[in-house]
């Protein structure tokens, strides 16, 4: 190897020069520029999420580590709410559906529905009700205290709304989306109202942005 | 022939709503809940010509247990539904119940409604006036 440069000296330092011109540009210009989002908000820096125990819909332990080595959208609501949560949860199976049909996109997002209604939002109840919105959707929940670890760490507020009754109650819940990097940082924030492809695309930018200033 | 038959009948029962008050109901449509859903919404566009304002104060439909009448809002980020006593429709203007606004809100019956059934909704104003009317259910965001 080191011989067939020397033959080559003069030539191969032609051919180097552009490449150094190249990383030095690379060097004055600093790391890419954040992505322009059209509806998502990108945290300036991300913030790493400290760990919670959530189960998820087929009975299985869902903490931090299930956020590793995924970008994972994550939505909260409960399967009482007819009206908002449906239409959140419809919108991200078309985010999902529009990023299935991207290609070159190695893996697809996970998405996560935690409810903040654990206790109506049995394990089976939500088994039935997440996939319903895409096959692969997850759904989570835990007892109070994990779900605040969690909803607490992303800015999300929930509670019982006032004047409800006892047994048929309503609940106030953030209706943001919650952009989530592979490392399980809190990337960026979704408010409504929610459009599929906006989502997709800025998802995309994102990911972009990530792995180029990784 | 089937299709024409039922188109007929749908019209006519267009009709029949409209015969008895000014106030239009347009797309009329159940959100198809998953398998197990305690709670369903109904969605549709009021319209009033009239000249003077109009107030929906009950619906009923012999599909479901109660119908209750419901806004969704997002205030300061955070979404919450509350109960409507009755929704006016402004003379000359309209009111549209959509998904995150307003909405009928039911109970889901024992029976699971699914895409391509239809319910039967009667409207109720404050001048006594009825509305006969039939909603599909609906796949919808
Ligand atoms: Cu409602």
């Amino acid at each position: 190897m080191r011989n067939s440069i020397r033959r080559q000296g003069p030539l191969s330092l032609w051919r180097i020069i552009p490449l150094l011109l190249a990383a030095v540009l690379l060097a004055a210009c600093g790391r890419p520029e954040p992505p322009q989002l059209s509806q998502g908000t990108l945290l300036p820096s991300a913030k790493p999420v400290t760990d919670f125990q959530l189960t998820d819909h087929h009975g299985q332990p869902f903490s931090l580590e299930n956020l590793k080595d995924n970008w994972t959208f994550t939505f909260f609501g409960y399967t009482h709410c007819p009206d908002v949560c449906p239409t959140s949860m419809t919108m991200l199976g078309q985010v999902q559906r529009k990023l299935e049909q991207q290609e070159g996109l190695d893996k697809l997002p996970q998405v996560v529905f935690v409810s903040v209604d654990p206790e109506r939002d049995t394990t089976e109840l939500l088994s039935q009700f997440v996939p319903y919105f895409h096959p692969d959707f997850i759904g989570a929940s835990g007892d109070e205290q994990n779900t605040l670890k969690l909803t607490r760490q992303l800015g999300i507020l929930y509670g019982k709304a006032e004047g409800s009754a006892a047994d048929n109650y309503l609940v106030d819940h953030s209706a943001a989306i919650i952009l989530l990097d592979p490392d399980g940082a809190f990337r960026a924030i979704f408010g409504v109202p929610h459009d599929p492809e906006l989502i997709a695309n800025d998802f995309l930018a994102i990911k972009n942005y990530y792995e180029a200033t990784q | 022939m089937k299709r024409t038959l039922l188109a007929l009948i749908v019209s006519a029962w267009s009709l029949l709503a409209t015969a008895d008050s000014e106030l239009q109901v347009e797309n009329a449509w159940v959100r198809e809940a998953p398998p197990s859903a305690h709670m369903m919404a109904a969605y549709m566009t009021l319209k009033n010509p009239g000249s003077s304002d109009t107030v929906l104060t009950q619906v009923d439909s012999p599909a479901f247990d109660h119908v209750m009448l419901h806004k969704s809002e997002v205030v300061d980020g955070v979404a919450r539904m509350t109960h409507q006593d009755d929704i006016r429709i402004p003379a000359q203007g309209s009111v549209e119940l959509k998904p995150g606004s307003f909405h009928l809100m039911m109970p889901t019956p024992e029976k699971r409604l699914v895409e391509g059934d239809r319910v039967d909704f009667i409207l109720t104003f404050s001048n006594g006036e009825t509305i006969r009317l039939q909603a599909d259910v609906r796949k919808k965001p």
